[in-house]
């Protein structure tokens, strides 16, 4: 190595190191540790001598009932997905036009972003209050204006009674409290429902609305211009040009938003619902706190969080197999 | 790239040592500080502010931000923990113990002529003492009873309680002062109270038991459990003196300032309410209770005249550097002048069996109005402490429990299949736990007798 290079590579390092320090100490060496853990029966009491378990962790975790229930609650999260990703690009195509003041219009659309998410939360609470809250309000009002308990006596129905949501169990799959499964006892629009409902108006605004606004001002005029030399009208534009143009962004948003979403809803458990009612907001990531932090399993929140882990990194091999094929700019 | 390594690790080690020299300082003008991690309620300055006075020689300061029992292991294991901390039922205890950062002060306790089991109430015992060990002394320590709302009775035509001993006795009482609206819609509850607070009170009133006296099983699905939290259930959905929890929820913004079942009350949503003495540190509030006139009676009972006692106590951190030092904090919460403070501030009761019988707390100049500090001696005086297990965890079984008591007090599960699953799913975290820990197996075959 020339003495010149020697020297880039010097301050190269140099300007690494503060960084690198930092991803030693929190991230890699924390990440790799709780990788031992995990195959450990670690529990910081002295009474309980520290030995490794081997796979014993993952194999209780195999049978652990609750484990499966909050990986179907973390999945259940997930369901606005779709709806968030599309609201964003629909948002985005609205922010891109030539407006007047259109730079206050994005601000406000993004202000979900850059309030804190506990105040958010507290708002959406207040917001699903099952008695006094605006949106039961409104459902009521449309019951009765639109008299829809008379249809639903019509239809051999009861009168239609507004959800409870944050301390109701039921939701849109009817799936069961107690076990991995479905039922109509359980259908109808509770806790979870209220989560993902909430998760979508804060992702439509978000993060993933300015990679889409972004990603709309950089496909090349040109391109429009010959499309409507062609006599192509706005879906044809849309569905020819800019969705193709832009299936690098949306690549990345759905990556993105599937790591985000498996590991996902701590916050809203911590603030909202504590994890209830009878755990149906209680995700895995707030299994692993309560696991670890509340009843000091670190081993098992380990193997819980590498199980995560796994889940995640295959999910995103997926998205990487079929979803790159869809890719061509 | 050797070198880059090498760099790394020495900078981490310098760092790391740098940190270890920022450590606040051990001494303060001439005075040894003393960190206690404790929650910063209004009334701790005074409390704080009464030690400093009475031990001049130290300084103690309150860390508020570092309490969580697994915040207090870790950072006592690393050796950067407070000197004392709080312990609040007999789980934490066990965890503190068992990782080895509870200090057992038996011996120093002895020498000190102090003797927890002749001055201390009953109901603080999970906090202190495992195993026949002592590892702390009691910081405060309380028992419910019933508040009631004199303006509201009033507004109702009905005469203060006096003689009202058993539930039963007590639930035409409370429908009198449950208001509903023409839709059925309640503006005003003869009960409030928080289940998951109260539940064992009421187990224990009826006879019931969490877990088997010697620990080693849960027992919460025999009849006396189910009879208690039907009755739970029935001043919810038969009686409708107490609101379900879709009610709570309601009433919870219709007041606008915050939930809980104290501001509840305090706003007048409920004519009565099961709750501690200490309620009054945020009750005598003037600036938000001016109007609030207060009563208050013995808890009701059911088939036994006990109350379910709580409270916190101080333990000192094993590997504190002045934990001599801070025995001279266990002295102040076993003197007449702490005691006194507590009482005074109504932080629940003082530790002291012995502090609840001056003139004092009877009859506190300062506080003419509050006529009823009989009947938190009472309540104390018939306090039972809590039922724990050695061979479970606390949090384990508390999550267990809550998920069964949502659906209960929510009607989407029968007392008996609830209270059934939470009997089967703790023997089951029963035998998890006896499985994992050595010193608890061997425990648990010299009282069965057979392995699990």
């Amino acid at each position: 190595m020339r003495a010149n290079s020697r020297r880039d590579l010097a301050s190269a390092l140099g300007f690494l190191l503060p960084n690198f320090l930092g991803f030693l100490a929190f991230t890699a060496g924390p990440v790799l540790f709780s990788l031992v853990v995990s195959f450990t029966n670690w529990n910081l009491q002295r009474t309980v001598p520290f030995q490794f378990t081997g796979l014993a962790n993952f194999v209780d975790l195999a049978h652990d009932t609750q484990f499966w229930l909050y990986f179907v609650n973390t999945g259940y999260m997930m369901l606005g997905m779709p709806i968030a990703i599309g609201g964003s690009l629909f948002l985005a195509i609205l922010l891109s036009q030539k407006l007047r003041g259109i730079v206050v219009y994005r601000t406000l659309f993004y202000l979900p972003s850059f309030t804190s998410g506990v105040a958010l939360m507290i708002l959406w609470k207040a917001l699903y209050n099952p008695d006094f809250g605006p949106i039961n309000a409104l459902v009521t009002d449309m019951v009765r204006s639109f008299h829809l308990n008379v249809l639903s006596h019509a239809l051999g129905g009861g009168n239609i009674v507004p959800p409870q949501w944050l301390l109701s169990t039921r939701n849109i799959l009817g799936l069961e409290v107690e076990r991995v499964a479905m039922g109509l006892k359980q259908w109808g629009l509770g806790a979870r429902d209220a989560l993902v409902i909430m998760g979508i108006w804060t992702g439509i605004g978000g993060n993933n609305m300015l990679l889409y606004l972004a990603a709309l001002t950089n496909i090349p005029q040109e391109l429009y211009e010959a499309a409507q030399i062609d006599g192509a009208g706005k879906w044809a534009i849309f569905k020819n040009v800019t969705w193709p143009q832009l299936a690098p962004t949306t690549f990345f948003i759905v990556v993105m938003s599937f790591i985000g979403g498996l590991q996902g809803g701590f916050d809203q458990a911590r603030v909202m619902t504590s994890g209830g009612p009878a755990g149906t907001t209680t995700t895995l990531s707030y299994y692993i706190y309560t696991k670890a932090f509340e009843e000091f399993q670190m081993g098992y929140a380990s193997a819980i969080s590498w199980v995560l882990f796994i889940v995640i990194f295959v999910v995103t091999i997926v998205n990487w197999k079929f979803g790159s094929k869809e890719m061509n700019y | 790239m050797r070198i880059f390594f090498s760099v790394t690790f020495v900078v981490l080690l310098l760092m790391s040592a740098a940190i270890w020299e920022m450590r606040p300082p051990a001494v303060v003008n001439g005075k040894t500080v003393l960190s206690w991690v404790s929650d910063d309620n209004p009334m701790r300055q005074g409390q704080i502010k009464l030690f400093n006075e009475m031990n001049p020689t130290d300084l103690l300061q309150l860390d508020p931000s570092n309490g969580g029992t697994e915040k207090v292991i870790v950072q006592s294991l690393a050796g950067v923990g407070p000197d004392f901390f709080d312990c609040y039922n007999g789980f934490q205890l066990s965890a503190y113990v068992k990782s080895g950062i509870a200090w057992d002060v038996t011996d120093e306790l002895e020498k000190m002529g102090i003797d927890v089991h002749k001055q201390v109430w009953k109901a603080l015992y999970p906090d202190l003492e495992l195993d026949g060990r002592i590892y702390g002394y009691g910081t405060n320590a309380s028992a419910d009873a019933m508040w009631f709302n004199k303006t509201l009775f009033e507004k109702a035509g009905v005469p203060f309680p006096t003689g009202v001993k058993t539930w039963q006795e007590f639930v035409p009482l409370a429908q009198k002062l449950t208001i509903r609206d023409e839709d059925g819609k309640a503006q005003q509850f003869g009960l409030l109270f928080d289940w998951s607070g109260s539940w064992l009170q009421f187990v224990d009133q009826w006879g019931g038991r969490l877990y088997s006296e010697d620990g080693t099983r849960c027992t919460l699905d025999s009849p006396e459990s189910v009879g208690a939290l039907s009755f739970m259930h029935d001043l919810i959905y038969k009686y409708k003196v107490t609101p379900s929890p879709v009610e709570e929820a309601a009433m919870a913004t219709q007041g606008g300032w915050g939930s809980g079942t104290i501001t509840l009350f305090g706003a007048g949503k409920g004519a009565m309410a099961l709750g501690g003495r200490w309620w009054l540190c945020t009750l005598r509030d003037p600036k938000n209770y001016k109007d609030l006139r207060l009563g208050a009676f013995l808890c009701p009972i059911g088939k036994y005249y006990v109350y379910r006692g709580y409270g916190k106590g101080t333990l000192i951190n094993k590997n504190s550097p002045r934990r001599k030092e801070a025995l001279k904090f266990l002295a102040y919460l076993a003197s007449p002048a702490y005691n006194r403070l507590i009482n005074h501030q109504a932080d629940g009761v003082g530790p002291l069996i012995s502090s609840v019988s001056t003139p004092d707390f009877l009859h506190d100049p300062d506080y003419p109005n509050e006529d009823y500090n009989m009947v938190w001696r009472s309540a104390m005086l018939h306090a039972v402490p809590e039922q724990i297990s050695p061979f479970v965890n606390g949090q384990a079984a508390d999550r267990i429990i809550s998920k069964q008591m949502d659906l209960i007090k929510d009607d989407q599960k029968s007392v008996e299949a609830g209270l059934k699953t939470i009997q089967e799913q703790i023997d089951e975290e029963i035998h998890k736990t006896i499985a994992r820990d050595p010193s608890l197996r061997a425990r648990y075959r010299k009282i069965t007798g057979r392995s699990v």
